[in-house]
């Protein structure tokens, strides 16, 4: 096939005409669309000073770090992060008692199950 | 069309007043539904395609720079549903090399008449992978205008003109198994 032939069969479509009610249908949904509520915005305000108070606490524990004086001994652990440890300690002993690592694969395995069905609803909308 | 109408009704719904997009939808419906159908050649799925494509225009109307025709923009917005739809379609699409599609061609051209050869190369445009398919029904759908059909894709017009003669290439590559038995049948 010559290329203006291939140019000849592809350009010469017959056309379509759009049902009757094709307008009105579209004309419906975006009714529909502007009569919806808007989405409901983030709450900024109300969570800015939750957010600053985050960054404030981070931005203190990591100066602090800083400005403490280095142990006398060849510890390369900050005393801050050495008092962190302490008191996470216990607190992972008795997640552990509890079955806190299988609690934490069980949420695990749930969350990929419940992306993978997300996932795959999608491609088949 | 006039632009000025286009124009003048995107005014009138941003000001609120969304009776205007119905105009707007009449006056594009034909050319969107025909695009739609193009792309996946089933007549109901068109009009759903093409009412996806007018949603998605009004909810963005607000984004329209007017250095663009409205029509361009519009286009530019169908064009990009169109595409995600033939993404999904891909999967249920037969594969161009399929001993099914190929029969399906044979079939429509051992007894051709013009119209049945017709038919038989726009099916194989459509088993042809989506990036050439939509290169091909743009080029062609806008009247083989390379810079419209680069604007609706929103690809460079190199690109569009590689894609082009791959798509063109790659659909002679295959016509002539089919064309030569017409022929031979012609000749009889």
């Amino acid at each position: 096939m010559k290329p203006d032939e291939l140019d000849r069969v592809l350009s010469r479509e017959s056309e379509i005409i759009p049902s009757s009610g094709f307008v009105r249908s579209v004309m419906a949904a975006v009714r529909s669309e502007a009569a919806a509520p808007p989405p409901i915005p983030f709450p900024w305000k109300r969570a800015m000073p939750g957010l600053l108070a985050c960054l404030v606490a981070i931005a203190w524990s990591v100066v602090d770090a800083f400005r403490s004086p280095a142990p006398a001994s060849a510890s390369v652990i900050p005393q801050t992060a050495t008092h962190w440890i302490d008191g996470v300690a216990p607190l992972l002993e008795k997640a552990q008692i509890f079955g806190a690592e299988w609690v934490l694969l069980g949420l695990l395995l749930t969350y990929a199950g419940l992306k993978l069905t997300w996932h795959l609803a999608g491609r088949r909308m | 069309m006039d632009a000025r109408e286009d124009e003048e009704d995107v005014d009138t719904v941003l000001a609120g007043d969304i009776s205007a997009f119905e105009r707007i939808v009449q006056r594009w419906q034909r050319p969107l539904v025909n695009l739609a159908y193009r792309f996946c050649r089933d007549r109901s799925r068109a009009e759903d395609m093409a009412q996806e494509a007018f949603l998605r225009a009004f909810r963005g109307l607000k984004s329209w720079r007017r250095d663009a025709a409205f029509s361009t923009w519009l286009f530019a917005i169908a064009t990009n549903v169109y595409r995600s739809e033939l993404r999904r379609l891909s999967e249920c699409t037969l594969p161009l090399d399929s001993v099914e599609c190929l029969a399906a061609l044979n079939a429509n051209l051992i007894d051709s008449t013009d119209e049945d050869r017709d038919r038989a190369v726009r099916r194989l445009v459509s088993a042809l992978p989506g990036k050439y398919k939509e290169v091909l029904v743009l080029f062609y759908f806008h009247e083989m205008d390379i810079s419209a059909t680069s604007r609706s894709l929103g690809l460079p017009e190199g690109t569009v003109k590689a894609r082009l003669s791959r798509g063109r290439k790659i659909l002679r590559s295959r016509l002539p198994q089919f064309l030569g038995e017409l022929h031979l049948k012609e000749a009889q």
